[in-house]
């Protein structure tokens, strides 16, 4: 379609700006969206392409994602991924179908069509539902479908915090866990940060393997994944040391509020 | 130049999960700590900007668009629609603008920019002052109109206009060095 006026063409592109750089009011997007069925498909993003080149040279040298982000988002992704249906495997074979008429599947192609409308539609009126599964959802998948999730409750360390609480849970066949706290203070992460340590049966204690370090951000609950840097195969023990920011290699453990035994 | 890694993933191939948040996962994080109004919602935002990516990959197109800036652009999608929800409260505050210090964008060597990045920064040069003012307000510092309007003492409507003829400029200047590929984000 392209029966667009003037005065529609500028508040098309008036719009493609607001939406770009400021966000469209409720009233706005209807307006958009009313225009947009005006619109030629080649004017329908007039400026994505030019904000986003600008967005990624004023991006500079960016500093990397945090550690529990990454992991955060690599569970994520592979949860994605899973619930794609997958291309790997190649197309499906189309030899050896047998061939119909048109008369035949005729119906089947108008129900088929009816359906497809009828989804495009619900889903277009639903509300969008958050697809991304929380902290807390992860931490409770990984408990009920995995067999070997071991967990125990903090206990105060050398250095304790009083009413710091909370536990952590772990699965070896994973490689996957959560810490939990409740009353562990907010940290500045430019002055120091929280580092977990984990001890394995395996290795000996003076060689905890680094856990990841975190930031506590709120007073309520904090759910926070583990990052483990090596492989685990027997977690005994869990401890969080307070270091510099970034976290150290090895810990001196002056500072040592929280430790957890698993039993 | 870099192989692209979304038609990977969009085979469903996870291997290339890791080298994927490797390399873009410093832009959104950047673009997210900018436009987010704590760092909790910035590590929120990120999470489903990259959700976006993955379900979204199918739809990368090497021919129209580098890979960066398809990220980017499901990146500032995201946070737009999260930041309007936050500046309506925002908005109501009362904020002494002009005693506030915005940091201009980081001025990025051209050799280490995709063409059509470079080509965008060499053409943010040739932009007016206050127009480009304007942008960076916007873009880079995630200012809504009213705040720049309050920022730099230009009428709301002059903001508007700035806006729009400084993005207008920018494409005309980036499709006339023929780097701009308008077909870009059809398809998205």
């Amino acid at each position: 379609m392209s029966n667009e006026t003037t005065a529609d063409f500028n508040r098309w592109e008036e719009l493609q700006v607001g939406r770009l750089l400021f966000g469209l009011s409720p009233n706005e997007q209807a307006e958009y969206d009313e225009l947009a069925l005006k619109m030629p498909t080649d004017k329908t993003n007039l400026f994505d392409s030019v904000v986003a080149s600008i967005d990624v040279a004023w991006s500079g040298r960016p500093e990397p994602l945090p550690e529990h982000l990454q992991r955060s988002i690599q569970i994520q992704a592979e949860q994605v991924l899973a619930s794609k249906p997958s291309n790997l495997a190649g197309v499906p074979s189309h030899e050896g179908k047998s061939v119909i008429g048109f008369r035949n599947y005729a119906p089947w192609l108008v129900a088929a069509a009816s359906l497809a409308l009828s989804v495009f539609i619900w889903n277009s009126n639903r509300p969008q539902e958050n697809v991304t599964p929380s902290v807390a959802q992860l931490r409770a998948e990984l408990i009920t479908s995995t067999r070997d999730v071991v967990q125990a409750d903090w206990s105060a360390g050398t250095t304790p915090i009083a009413g710091a609480t909370g536990d952590v849970i772990w699965s070896s066949e994973r490689q996957q866990g959560f810490m939990r706290f409740q009353g562990l203070p907010v940290n500045q992460p430019t002055i120091e940060q929280y580092q977990l340590w984990i001890f394995d049966k395996h290795q000996s204690d003076k060689t905890p393997v680094d856990g990841g370090v975190f930031d506590v951000r709120s007073n309520g609950e904090v759910i926070v994944p583990i990052n483990e840097k090596l492989r685990i195969q027997e977690a005994v023990m869990f401890a969080v040391t307070i270091e510099k920011p970034g976290g150290v290699v090895v810990s001196s453990r002056d500072r040592l509020p929280l430790l957890a035994q698993v039993k | 130049m870099q192989v692209p890694l979304l038609p990977r993933i969009a085979k469903g191939d996870s291997t290339a999960i890791d080298e994927c948040i490797d390399r873009y996962g410093g832009l959104v994080w950047s673009l997210a700590r900018r436009l987010s109004p704590t760092v909790a919602d910035a590590e929120d935002a990120v999470q489903e900007i990259f959700v976006d990516v993955w379900k979204n990959a199918e739809r990368f197109r090497e021919e129209v668009a580098g890979e960066a800036s398809f990220v980017a652009m499901l990146a500032r999608r995201r946070l737009i629609d999260r930041l309007r929800k936050f500046r309506r409260e925002l908005d109501t505050q009362a904020i002494d603008e002009a005693a506030l210090e915005y940091a201009a964008p980081p001025q990025a060597q051209p050799v280490e920019l995709a063409e059509d990045t470079a080509r965008a920064a060499a053409c943010l040069d040739r932009l007016r002052g206050d127009e480009r003012q304007v942008l960076e307000l916007s873009i880079y510092h995630g200012l809504s109109q009213t705040r720049i309007s309050e920022r730099t003492g230009l009428p709301l409507g002059t903001v508007k206009t700035h806006a729009r003829r400084g993005l207008s400029q920018l494409r005309d200047c980036m499709q006339a060095s023929s780097l701009l590929r308008p077909k870009v984000v059809a398809a998205i």
